[in-house]
């Protein structure tokens, strides 16, 4: 799966999350935390992204990104390794 | 120095929420107490089916409570959290706890493992996939899960704990209550008996004890449960909660009922050993507290649970304390045992008797165990409850007992 693929995925991941962001508009340059995603959601979030790309991946590792898209690079380079 | 011993101060109910297999609300309990109409049957929730081979388990589950949490919240809160949000928040209306400091108003839920079957469900999800457990998992495993998701959603600042008596829980609440009130550690307090939503191990495990029926009604859930009767074979599961909102009486304020004495103590009995010498000190202590005997008393609303030796025990109680002339009935014969939550939903019923002069009446009763007593047969009785006596009881040997009475004259009913 790409990066555009798997920033797709935590945006969904989110909105299931946190429903109340169901018509926010989110995109790859938006923070979780900027959104006013908690700790726990964005565990939460970045579990069922994994889980449903099928990659375990130790959340210590997913620390740093400064956005969704970081993010989704991140989680990308994880899966290619 | 010594602390001041606190200033004797007459305690009321100002506000009532409840759950139960009725519905949510005052309106849905009252008129299902009167009405009494069998509620037990099969128990179907997922995570309540009994294992291969094994009977089907008996009771009463309660509809889906109303939508009180945002759905951010709501998506990670179960069963019984969602409950007890449910109860508080209209015991917290009807008492107006908006117009209490934060910092004044104090939480006290009694139970222990409040969320048992939903607990089992998601430990095998997790098992089965360990790379991927919910975070969630880490905090909503602890009993004080249910007083984090009140305290988050309520403006409740004085402070919150969970007691656990067993069944015997709700009662030990009130009693906690009360004391954080009459100490002055806050204005007012919440006692709340949480939800247990027992699992299908839990179940199983109750039936192995002895202390859960029913082999003798099997295949008819309508006769299962019937505390105090000849053909009772052990107690009936009925989810249930309630909060009960206890503050210092105020003229002003319109209450339930006073909280005129409170007992509880333990008899030295670790499992579910009933002990009528330790049922009668409590009770003799929380009357003493009153300043009644128990002559006094015109209405009493047992534990009669419907285990054998349980119901046979209790009523040996009665006949000590003196109890005859009081009008007694079952609310388990309607409700099921709500375990953690008895003590509360039962208190809560026992109030809006005392507010409506109706006591409801007793399903299953006939023949009763001991027909000296004034029991409330198949028909609701008109009576206007003056001096009541609540008693609960848990394994490992705990009695508690409260004596409410009627508002003083002139407060306002509602």
């Amino acid at each position: 799966m790409d990066s555009h693929a798997i920033s797709e995925l935590l945006i969904k991941m989110i909105r299931r999350t946190v429903p109340e962001l169901a018509d926010h508009a989110i995109g790859r340059n938006d923070a979780m935390a900027d959104l006013g995603v908690d700790s726990i959601e964005r565990s939460e979030i970045i579990i069922a992204t994994l889980e449903t790309i099928g990659l375990e991946v130790p959340m210590v590792q997913l620390h740093g990104p400064r956005n969704i898209g970081e993010l989704a690079d991140r989680i990308h380079a994880k899966q290619t390794p | 120095m010594p602390n001041k011993p606190p200033e004797p101060c007459s305690l009321a109910v100002t506000g009532i929420g409840v759950a139960c297999g009725f519905g949510h609300g005052k309106p849905a309990l009252w008129d299902g107490l009167l009405s009494a109409p069998n509620l037990f049957g099969f128990l179907g929730r997922p995570g309540r089916q009994p294992f291969a081979g094994q009977k089907r388990f008996i009771g009463i589950e309660m509809p889906d409570p109303p939508s009180v949490l945002a759905p951010r919240v709501e998506r990670t809160v179960g069963l019984s959290g969602r409950v007890a949000v449910s109860v508080l928040n209209e015991a917290w209306q009807e008492a107006d706890l908006d117009s209490f400091a934060p910092e004044r108003i104090g939480l006290i839920v009694g139970g222990s493992n409040f969320s048992s079957r939903e607990s089992a469900l998601a430990s095998d999800d997790d098992m089965a996939r360990p790379g991927f457990i919910s975070p969630r998992h880490g905090h909503e495993f602890l009993d004080f899960d249910l007083s984090g998701i009140c305290t988050a959603s309520f403006p409740i600042r004085g402070f919150s704990q969970t007691v656990n008596a067993a069944s015997a829980s709700g009662s030990a609440a009130t009693i906690q209550a009360m004391e954080a009130v009459r100490s002055g550690r806050v204005d007012v307090c919440i006692a709340l008996g949480g939800m247990q939503d027992v699992s299908a191990l839990d179940l199983h495990r109750l039936r192995a004890l002895g202390a859960m029926g029913s082999e003798r009604y099997a295949d008819t859930p309508n006769e299962a449960c019937r505390p105090m009767s000849r053909d009772h074979d052990g107690f009936i599961f009925g989810e249930a909660s309630a909060a009960l909102v206890i503050e210092r009486a105020n003229s002003a304020r319109s209450h339930y009922g006073i909280l005129s004495g409170s007992a509880q103590i333990v008899d030295g009995n670790r499992g579910p050993q009933p002990d009528s010498a330790g049922q009668q000190r409590a009770a003799r202590m929380a009357l003493a507290e009153a300043g009644l005997c128990g002559e006094d008393i015109d209405y009493l609303n047992g534990h009669a649970t419907g285990t054998p030796l349980g119901d046979e025990t209790e009523l040996e109680s009665y006949r000590q304390l003196g109890l005859h002339g009081a009008w007694t009935n079952t609310t388990k014969s309607i409700l099921g045992h709500g375990l953690s939550a008895a003590g509360s939903i039962e208190l809560a019923a026992l109030l809006l008797q005392m507010r409506h002069g109706i006591l409801h009446p007793s399903r299953n009763l006939s023949p009763p165990l001991d027909d000296t007593l004034r029991w409330v047969g198949d028909t609701p009785q008109p009576h206007q409850i003056q001096k009541a006596l609540k008693l609960s009881f848990g394994f490992g040997g705990i009695n508690t007992a409260l004596v409410i009475e009627a508002p003083s004259q002139g407060a306002p009913q509602s």
